[in-house]
């Protein structure tokens, strides 16, 4: 008698949610930013590109303070703050004697900063800057979901139409132009999508935690599997399993979704690399 | 590995590499390879032997049409393929040997295609050719460095190249890989290609019908046993390391003599 009831609670648990219209406008997102996120998050942790990728992300919160006050679209100024950190990431580097992961944890320290000082001396904008920097819940908007829709189908069309020359060039930059690979316009592809991507996960997890949906699930892919195809479901799974869990325990717990999100990634990750430690210690 | 089913190569006939008055540099940096003239037609073997940064990368570049020629001419009969060197690709990549080998037929796959089942026919035919035939699904990380080599040859392949642009394929490779390699190649030779292989071996360079001895510029180019004297040697790697070496060199030299 008290195990049915137990039972039930956990049910009722994962489905009052749901019933509520915000809940399901935010699951719809999710499951929509989980096939973008998991996919491009497979080319993002294949290609090294990790820690741009959260840069990224980052650098669009300055865009995202000042677009309220503005009157600017959101993902326009995320859009064009993440171009800005593009466009002088490539400028410092250029020469060559400043590396890339300098330039980046540089660009993503200076933009944070800005973004704060943007938000609590200029714009004043309290509260507000939670949503921000962690996502939100409520008020996804229509737009938030065409956003969703497009990135979805942009990463389906583009990892079946570029998937190979992402595979060739990642594999062996130097020699896949010689196989007659496009690895120059597949890479700015890569880049354009994954800009993409990041505004569309915004709002959702917000600036400081893009990761958790482009970078967390594709990482613990890889390490339960070994073929591409298996890898980029799996990611897509695991983004998808890990959101749909964020979204009920940010409700129960009335946190912002992107750092519950980020707490089961987190731990998803921690059991998937210690159950491998102990499988390859027998 | 002689199976009776092997294709012909309609590629190799007419391949040839000719190169005249090149020199070549990246962007506006000093010039990094100059006055190179050489020839090789299908059948030959050219070991292309230097130090580092002597430009063997350089003159592969040019003749991938990856860099243009500064000056000078250099013109390529038949498909090109570029064999890296295994440690330069990505051994944690979710690639198999077969994914690898396909690899040479991308450039002939539209991007709303898979790769054509004749092309995978192809493939599987190629690593039977390197004798990798059984390791079609190995994850090419798992690979020892010699079958990764075997791998990437079986890639070009594909390509159906006329051309082979290999870039020090023995390096980090065991004995009986290095004489599996040996024999694809003398095989790849045999069929009218063109074998371009990049060294900073001596000993290796001997084995091959010409040599082409880089240091920034062309030092010489001919069969081995006329090219490679001391004073190429010495223009080659300049004058200290040739004294190091000098005691191995001596014993290659006799060894040489003694056979003919």
């Amino acid at each position: 008698m008290r195990t049915v009831f137990d039972k039930l609670a956990v049910v009722r648990w994962l489905t009052d949610p749901l019933a509520i219209p915000f809940m399901q406008r935010a699951l719809l997102a999710t499951l929509l930013l989980a096939v973008a996120a998991g996919l491009l998050g497979t080319w993002v942790v294949l290609r090294r590109l990790a820690f741009f990728a959260h840069a990224a992300g980052t650098a669009t919160f300055p865009g995202l303070v000042v677009a309220g006050p503005l009157g600017i679209a959101a993902p326009l100024a995320a859009l064009g703050a993440g171009l800005g950190f593009a466009g002088l990431l490539s400028r410092m580097t250029r020469r060559g004697a400043t590396s890339a992961d300098a330039a980046t944890g540089l660009l993503l320290t200076a933009a944070l900063a800005l973004g704060a000082i943007l938000a609590s001396d200029v714009y004043r904008s309290g509260a507000g800057v939670d949503r921000l920097l962690f996502g939100t819940l409520l008020g996804l908007g229509d737009g938030d979901i065409a956003l969703a829709v497009a990135a979805a189908a942009a990463a389906l069309l583009a990892t079946a139409a570029l998937g190979r020359t992402w595979l060739a060039t990642g594999f062996d930059p130097a020699g896949a132009p010689a196989l007659g690979v496009r690895a120059a316009h597949g890479d700015r592809l890569l880049l354009g999508l994954l800009a993409l991507t990041v505004v569309a996960v915004l709002p959702a997890v917000g600036a400081l935690l893009v990761s958790t949906l482009l970078v967390v699930p594709a990482a613990t892919a890889r390490l339960l599997t070994g073929s591409l195809g298996a890898l980029l479901a799996a990611a897509v799974a695991i983004a998808a399993a890990e959101g749909v869990g964020g979204l009920l325990l940010a409700y129960h717990l009335d946190l912002p979704p992107g750092p519950a999100i980020a707490v089961i990634g987190g731990g998803v990750f921690a059991i998937v690399a210690l159950g491998g430690v102990v499988r390859t210690a027998r | 590995m002689s199976s009776p089913a092997a294709p012909p190569a309609p590629a190799a006939a007419a391949s040839g590499v000719r190169v005249q008055g090149l020199s070549a540099s990246y962007g506006a940096a000093a010039i990094a390879l100059r006055d190179v003239t050489f020839a090789a037609a299908g059948g030959q073997a050219v070991a292309v032997l230097g130090p580092n940064g002597g430009g063997k990368t350089t003159l592969f570049r040019v003749l991938l049409g990856e860099l243009p020629a500064a000056t000078g001419s250099a013109a390529v009969r038949g498909t090109i393929a570029y064999v890296p060197q295994t440690e330069r690709s990505r051994l944690d990549f979710p690639v198999s040997a077969l994914d690898v080998t396909l690899m040479g037929a991308y450039a002939r796959t539209p991007w709303y295609r898979r790769v054509a089942a004749r092309d995978r026919a192809l493939g599987r035919a190629a690593l039977d050719r390197v004798g990798l035939a059984d390791s079609s699904g190995t994850r090419f990380g798992a690979l020892s460095g010699g079958q990764r080599q075997r791998v990437l040859i079986a890639r070009a392949l594909v390509q159906d190249a006329g051309v082979l642009l290999l870039d020090e394929p023995f390096a980090g490779v065991d004995r009986t890989s290095e004489e599996a390699i040996l024999s694809i190649l003398d095989e790849l030779r045999a069929e009218g290609r063109v074998l371009l292989i990049a060294t900073h071996d001596v000993e290796q360079a001997r084995r091959w019908d010409r040599v082409l001895c880089l240091a920034g510029t062309q030092i010489a180019y001919g069969p081995p046993a006329d090219t490679l004297t001391n004073a190429v040697l010495e223009g080659t790697y300049g004058a200290e390391i040739v004294m190091l070496d000098c005691g191995h060199r001596a014993v290659a030299i006799q060894h040489h003599s003694h056979s003919h």
